[in-house]
């Protein structure tokens, strides 16, 4: 069914879920149609808290926990699970964790399919942000596909990253490794039940110390609610922190040269798609696509 | 693209037949919400609204969809939503028509094949050509 652009800035503004429900479902198809409506719209600043680690490590659970304990606050969650490049399909299965949660007036769930991007995003990871923000959410989540050690894109996006480590996810060489470790902004140490947990949390403080990296470690337990308010609390602090510093004002600012670059990227993968390269060789395929890109200007 | 919703109201456990579909639906290209078991017919609508789902397949083995597919209906109703809703399960050929009246676009009875299943809603995709 078709919308018009009048009927969706008119029920975001009036803060209708159905409208903004077609909003993202436009950030998804056409970007260049979602930015400029995006553009009509008031925005409000929401903390964009990237959570992120491998499969299995409670990223929707512990979503979901916070959820449970903000129910006060107007909260946006971005789903992503990956494509699979055979077929395009998608299983998107994060929201089962949050399903109780479907109901609640102050949360706005929504799955993306990650539609061939790489690092753990979905392609319309900038304009499902932005549009959250025109919503008028207090805080934005996103899970990350949960790749495991690639899924570092989200530092692009994220005002904070919060990387989830679980106690069966390996040895502390794992832990040494370059990627996912280095873009913590938190570490959040799940399953604190788990009688390996207080182990990895002396191993994680060492390595951190060996970095000389100040970096908060968390120990929680998704399903029983342990330490999940001390981490909201912190997430809080951190927020009016970065904010006050400028820090976020300067993540946001690159957020922008970052948005630019996924732009980009998606107009030569259309125009490489468009070129006939059969008959070409390396250069001349270049050649074409930056000839395109100079046409297009 | 076509995003579809697989839900599974009421109190019965049994979800394979909605894993198989969902399963059978993500390789046919398509995007599939799996929700999950014992959804109500409010969570059930509401995610079909935010996610702005193309389809709902309704996964029923309880009985009891005389009750929950209506239910189901009327809250789409009160929300201005026209989703086509396709419904799986053990269903009596008189139910199954009492339900096509109200609306349901088709019913897959235990045994369908997927493939009859994945051409039933492309093929409804198709003709509606939205």
């Amino acid at each position: 069914m078709q919308v018009s652009d009048s009927q969706i800035l008119d029920g975001v503004r009036a803060g209708d879920r159905k409208s903004f429900a077609k909003l993202l479902s436009i950030c998804e198809d056409d970007s260049v149609r979602a930015n400029h409506l995006i553009s009509n719209l008031e925005k409000r600043t929401a903390h964009v808290v990237g959570i992120t680690g491998s499969p299995g490590v409670g990223k929707s659970s512990i979503i979901n926990a916070i959820l449970d304990k903000s129910i006060d606050k107007k909260i946006g969650v971005i789903a992503i699970d990956p494509s699979s490049p055979f077929t395009g399909g998608s299983l998107l299965g994060d929201r089962i964790r949050m399903q109780s949660h479907a109901t609640s007036k102050n949360f706005f769930i929504r799955s993306f399919a990650s539609r061939g991007a790489l690092g753990g995003l979905s392609p319309s990871i900038f304009e499902t942000c932005d549009a959250f923000e025109t919503f008028k959410v207090d805080a934005v989540f996103i899970e990350t596909v949960g790749v495991g050690q690639s899924d570092v894109e989200i530092v692009n996006v994220a005002d904070t990253v919060v990387v989830l480590i679980s106690p069966d996810g390996g040895d502390e060489v794992q832990m040494m490794k370059a990627g996912l470790m280095e873009i913590a902004d938190f570490f959040v140490i799940n399953k604190a039940d788990n009688p390996i947990s207080k182990g990895l949390l002396s191993k994680l403080r060492n390595i951190l110390e060996m970095w000389k990296k100040d970096v908060p470690i968390f120990l929680t337990n998704s399903i029983t609610g342990e330490g999940i308010e001390n981490l909201i609390k912190a997430l809080d602090k951190r927020f009016s922190s970065i904010l006050e510093s400028g820090m976020l004002a300067q993540k946001r600012q690159k957020r922008v040269t970052s948005h630019a670059q996924s732009i980009l990227r998606k107009k030569i993968d259309d125009i490489l798609q468009n070129v006939k390269t059969d008959q070409l060789d390396l250069e001349e395929i270049q050649k074409e696509v930056m000839k395109e890109i100079c046409g297009n200007l | 693209m076509i995003k579809v919703l697989i839900a599974k109201p009421g109190l019965d456990g049994h979800d394979r037949g909605a894993k198989i579909i969902a399963r059978a639906l993500r390789d046919a290209g398509m995007e599939v919400i799996y929700t999950g078991i014992r959804q109500t017919p409010d969570q059930i609508v509401q995610t079909a609204i935010d996610e702005d789902v193309d389809a709902i397949g309704i996964s029923i083995l309880s009985g009891a969809h005389m009750k929950l597919i209506p239910r189901i209906l009327e809250l789409l109703k009160e929300n201005n939503s026209n989703v086509p809703i396709f419904v799986g399960g053990i269903i009596s050929e008189e139910d199954a028509d009492k339900m096509k009246k109200m609306g349901i676009i088709e019913i897959y009875g235990p045994g369908t094949p997927t493939s009859v299943v994945i051409e039933g809603i492309k093929g409804y995709f198709e003709h509606a050509s939205v």
